[in-house]
């Protein structure tokens, strides 16, 4: 059964995640990206960032409760079993430290068939609760087969 | 360092998957799908085992486009399509190419493919800043 396009368009209530550095480092350990400025406070605090940063894709990480909400939205009732991540797509904005308390609103941005597949995409848009401003704007495109 | 480009440029890294790959992954990103740590599940499901999660690649990419850039902050934007699943003890090459250079942006096009030649990643672009 097709997903019902009605639902393009529809919010979901924000989600709040703080950084941490400890989280930062794990992250980028478990990646295997061992740059000094993920993971070396002296390294980082001699950069141009003055600090440590986090890996731009640790949006990953902040955004995983966002859209959460839309793949388990039960109105939406999207067949898990069936889904892959198709694509994925991020615009980094600013630039995320620990201590930055990230909210994150998931909407669905579209939804449309291809042969026997249904296209499901959310968005995301993340921004720092400090200041309002936009760290990264998210594009997952969920791909469910019939 | 200010990072300049000529379109035709081509950068590369290697990254190797090892056996537990999927798990430290999970415990850093927090996606525990069944299909990422439990072979059987994975298998079951017909995927031939547990499968590296499709972001770790793309963080893979993303690691490919920064270290090209010597700053991550630099990459502003990064899209990619996730053609075949990533299995522990596969080696990953991403291969990334400038193919314009716009407004002081490069924009590039990035490949990543398995030991067999497979793509597991393709249709991918990223934006990276130009400049000091």
């Amino acid at each position: 059964m097709a997903v019902d396009k009605k639902f393009i368009g529809k919010k979901y209530p924000p989600v709040e995640y703080e950084v941490c550095k400890e989280k930062v480092k794990e992250y980028a350990t478990a990646i295997g990206d061992l740059n000094p400025l993920y993971i070396d406070e002296q390294k980082a605090k001699e950069s141009r960032y003055k600090g440590i940063v986090a890996p731009p894709m640790f949006a990953v990480v902040y955004t995983k409760d966002a859209v959460a909400e839309v793949m388990f939205d039960r109105e939406l009732a999207l067949n898990l079993p069936m889904l892959v991540h198709g694509e994925q797509d991020y615009e980094f904005i600013g630039v995320v430290r620990p201590g930055d308390v990230i909210i994150t609103e998931a909407y669905v941005a579209d939804i449309y068939e291809k042969g026997d597949k249904d296209f499901v995409v959310a968005g995301g848009i993340s921004k720092k609760k400090s200041d309002g401003s936009i760290v990264t704007k998210g594009k997952w495109t969920f791909v469910i087969r019939r | 360092m200010a990072l300049t480009a000529k379109i035709g440029d081509i950068f590369t890294l290697q990254k190797e998957v090892d056996k537990y790959r999927p798990i430290f992954y999970a415990g850093a990103s927090g996606d525990f799908n069944p299909i990422h740590i439990d072979a059987e599940f994975g298998k079951m499901v017909g995927l031939g085992g547990a499968i590296l999660q499709g972001l770790c690649t793309m963080a893979f990419v993303m690691q490919t486009v920064s270290e090209w850039s010597h700053d991550p902050y630099k990459v502003k934007k990064l899209k990619v399509r996730f053609a075949k699943p990533v299995l522990p003890e596969d080696t990953i090459t991403i291969t990334g190419t400038v193919t314009k250079i716009e407004n002081n942006t490069a924009h590039c096009e990035l490949i990543a493919k398995k030991q067999t030649g497979d793509e597991v990643i393709n249709n991918a672009f990223a934006e990276v800043e130009l400049g000091s």
